[in-house]
């Protein structure tokens, strides 16, 4: 290795060696070496700027999440998280995928096993927000009763997501987000052990999520895996599609019907 | 003489709503990389009314490592949408490979890392800028830093540095006079003689006069035992001072109003452009 890059992995490791368990003060020492005058207060700046921007990027991607550990706890867990799973690009916007998997494995979390679940419907959240914009096309439903329904499919909103837990995971995120339900409701059915399907998608650029049945979530991950309206249908039971539809429609979740294989567009 | 702001979320909706006589919008490109979604279409919308400035954050020009074509993609995606009037980026690192105990993993530090002023760090900036400016197909400005540690391998000064990576290249240098009066701070805590203030005009008169496409004033920090560019407050006198002489030794040059952190009321950030505009001014009719 060159004596460049070695320098600045000198500089890299300082900052995130705590990520691996090695001695923090082997790092601090071999940058002090090869740098001057601030080098010892000059990388606790890096450091400090680093965990603040580690809390304040968490905390907008998992707005929940730190409401349900409070500021303190929140501001700890994504300075452990930063060393963890440092950020490998240049986007802060795309650090954080790994929180949920991550709040899964903490021993000091354990006891809060929902947080994994509600970490991963907040990521959804997260990356519906920036999905790519896609209009609804009203004009395109014409074609559930001109198509077979082997022939055609739905076109669902960008960033749609479907996550099922052993938890009421959309109403936990719900409940902190628009206070519905109470929290006292959600508590209660927490303690209860009732689980959730959440499914997540976007209306116009506002990121939603809402609690499904099981019969929807199969439906939408069907649709999601390339299935023709058809194939969808036949994989699930206890699935009213008509008024199903129109409230998806009406949501936003729904933004069209397409030929299988076609991209969505107005009939010209 | 163009003076811009710092376009940051708190002031969207105003700005789009009032629509004040300023320059142009700079923001930060990193934040506009998704494909979709509500900050780009503000974006889109300001576009329509500014001539908009993509200054980045995270190309990491001076990566021993390279450039991270991910990066690239979507730093060109924005500019073929936008047509900014400038993009810009810092003369420093922040991606690398970390030693053995870090598992050899390819991180981001999210920051702007120092690069020594020696020529391996010059030729790898140089071939980064030229890759970006090849991708982009057009000139790129870096910006000089404000910096925390100083590499004991530099073998030139900064302004020898970025001159060379200009005349090498065929950037535009963006001057952000803040951090040369924050570095020099620095250096007089650590025990640099020589007043701030002319070390900042002496190093302001060792760059090319051809080379300065953007001028940046920002507010800093004096913790006690170091000076912080957090870009919290007020342009400081001694900077506007910096400031004008490097209106007098380049004459036009557009200027930047940054505020990142505890971002004022916008008529706050308007104040501190009409001061530039003001000092600009008055800088210039002495000048000629």
């Amino acid at each position: 290795m060159n004596p460049l890059a070695t320098e600045q992995r000198a500089l890299l490791d300082a900052l995130f060696i705590q990520t691996i368990g090695a001695k923090p003060g082997n790092a601090t020492n071999n940058i002090a070496a090869q740098a001057y005058y601030t080098g010892a207060r000059g990388l606790k700046a890096y450091k400090n700027n680093a965990f603040s921007l580690a809390g304040r990027t968490l905390q907008a991607a998992y707005p929940v999440m730190a409401q349900l550990l409070g500021d303190e706890a929140f501001a700890l867990l994504a300075r452990d998280f930063w060393h963890a799973h440092p950020p490998v690009r240049g986007d802060l916007a795309q650090w954080g995928a790994e929180l949920g998997d991550w709040v899964q494995g903490h021993a000091q979390l354990a006891a809060e096993s929902y947080l994994g679940d509600v970490a991963r419907v907040e990521w959804a959240l997260h990356q519906a927000a920036s999905a790519a914009d896609l209009a609804t096309q009203p004009a395109t439903f014409a074609l559930l009763s001109t198509t077979e329904p082997d022939q055609l499919t739905l076109q669902l909103s960008s960033g749609t997501r479907v996550i099922t837990s052993a938890y009421p995971v959309a109403s936990i995120v719900t409940a902190h987000l628009h206070g519905n339900p109470t929290l006292e409701a959600v508590g209660a059915r927490l303690r209860a052990g009732e689980g959730e399907s959440a499914v997540v998608w976007r209306q116009g650029f506002k990121p939603q999520v809402a609690s499904c049945s099981a019969a929807e979530a199969a439906f939408v991950l069907a649709l999601q895996s390339g299935a023709s309206l058809l194939s969808a249908l036949e994989q699930v039971s206890d699935f009213d599609f008509n008024p199903w539809l129109s409230s998806a429609v009406q949501s936003g979740l729904v933004l069209g019907a397409r030929p299988l294989g076609s991209p969505l567009s107005e009939p010209s | 003489m163009p003076v811009g702001i710092g376009w940051r979320h708190p002031h969207y909706g105003e700005l789009l709503e009032t629509r004040p006589a300023v320059g142009f919008l700079e923001v930060h490109s990193e934040n506009f990389f998704a494909e979709g979604g509500a900050a780009l279409e503000v974006l889109r919308q300001g576009r329509a009314h500014y001539p908009v400035s993509l200054h980045g954050v995270g190309l990491s020009l001076g990566s021993a490592a390279g450039l991270d074509e991910w990066h690239l993609d979507r730093l060109q995606r924005l500019v073929d949408h936008i047509e900014p009037v400038r993009v810009s980026d810092h003369a420093c690192f922040a991606r690398g490979t970390l030693g053995a105990a870090g598992g050899g993993q390819t991180v981001h530090a999210s920051d702007l890392l120092p690069v020594s002023f020696s020529k391996p760090a010059l030729d790898v900036m140089c071939a980064n800028v030229q890759r970006v400016q090849d991708r982009l197909k057009r000139p790129i400005s870096v910006e000089n830093l404000s910096a925390y540690i100083v590499w004991n391998s530099s073998h030139m000064t900064e302004p020898e540095f970025l001159a060379a990576l200009a005349q090498r290249t065929g950037c535009g240098l963006l001057v952000d006079v803040n951090n040369i009066y924050v570095n020099a701070l620095n250096d007089r805590l650590a025990g640099v003689d020589g007043d701030p203030v002319q070390r900042c005009t002496d190093w302001l008169d060792a760059l090319p006069s051809d080379a300065v496409t953007e001028l940046h004033l920002a507010g800093h920090t004096d913790c006690g035992d170091i000076v912080i560019d957090d870009h919290g407050s007020r342009v400081s006198d001694p900077v506007w001072s910096v400031y004008r002489h490097a209106l007098t030794r380049w004459g036009a040059v557009p200027t930047l109003i940054e505020w990142d952190t505890d971002v004022p009321a916008l008529d706050v950030l308007l104040g501190e452009a009409a001061k530039a505009t003001q000092v600009g001014e008055l800088a210039l009719a002495v000048a000629t």
